[in-house]
């Protein structure tokens, strides 16, 4: 399937996707492109293979290179995320996909 | 067929399917705790409960005879007092489970050894108040919620006092000093 259905549950991406949302994920928004920043996504966390987590890409600190195979990622709620300041790069095949609209 | 139909048509149709088979949950969760706890919610919902049954108490019977036009007003205030007794007394339990599940530790406990008994306590007497309409209970509960407060602002080295609620209820609250 191209698409897929999520439920966002919890804060840490608002004011831009609230608790209780629900988003339709483009699967195949990466085939022919690298994620971009700014760039909101689900991905599977990397500390739990079966949870899906909802992040924004966004530009690695310096002195850290994702390369073209990895992303950073965080929350917008800086102070209440858990995210790549934590868990370091992630590789970009635990990205589900880009989030294209809300219903 | 403009922007918003189709919007509208997928949106519907996207909600739908979700009734057959539900959303994979995005998690977006605050997962560093805030650290903020106040037992005051708790005493609020407390106090909530209790106005209720001053109120079911002052509405009295319906009185017999009464015009259709009355007895559906009767209905209407008595379901409204119930139904807040009930949200108020289940928003009790939730702030105190929060606070003893993620504040309070075994050391507290152990300085505390009446802590679990008063949760529990708590926890049993929001239930009851729930099924009645029983102002003792609702007073009882909310003096055991206010010696839960007074518990919590200690464990924080922190000195409390009892004052009026200043609310219709009267009543008091365990606020720092």
């Amino acid at each position: 399937m191209p698409i897929a259905r999520y439920l966002v549950e919890g804060p840490s991406m608002e004011p831009a996707y609230r608790d209780g949302e629900r988003l339709v994920v483009n699967r195949y928004a990466y085939r022919r492109k690298r994620p971009a920043i700014g760039d909101v996504v689900v991905l599977r966390d990397p500390d739990d293979s079966g949870r899906y987590l909802l992040k924004r890409i966004a530009k690695a600190p310096d002195g850290v290179d994702p390369g073209p195979s990895r992303v950073y990622v965080l929350g917008d709620n800086h102070n209440a995320s858990r995210d790549s300041r934590e868990f370091g790069l992630v590789p970009r095949k635990r990205i589900i996909g880009r989030v294209w609209f809300r219903y | 067929m403009s922007r918003q139909i189709i919007t509208s048509l997928v949106s519907r149709g996207l909600r739908t399917v979700d009734h057959l088979a539900p959303p994979a949950v995005a998690h977006a969760h605050c997962d560093i705790p805030c650290g903020i706890y106040d037992p005051h919610h708790a005493q609020i919902a407390a106090l909530s409960v209790l106005r209720m049954d001053q109120l079911i108490e002052a509405l009295g019977e319906l009185p017999s005879g009464a015009s259709k036009a009355d007895a559906d007003k009767w209905h209407n205030s008595f379901a409204r007092y119930v139904l807040v007794k009930e949200e108020h007394g289940e928003l009790c339990k939730r702030e105190i489970r929060v606070i003893w599940g993620d504040y309070f530790k075994p050391e507290h406990a152990e300085k505390y050894p009446e802590l679990n008994t008063l949760v529990w306590n708590i926890l049993k007497l929001a239930g009851k108040n729930r099924q009645e309409v029983n102002k003792p209970a609702a007073e009882e509960l909310l003096g055991q919620v206010q010696r839960f407060a007074e518990i919590f602002w200690e464990t924080k080295g922190v000195q409390s006092k009892r004052q009026p609620s200043n609310q219709a209820v009267g009543g008091e609250l365990v606020v720092p000093a």
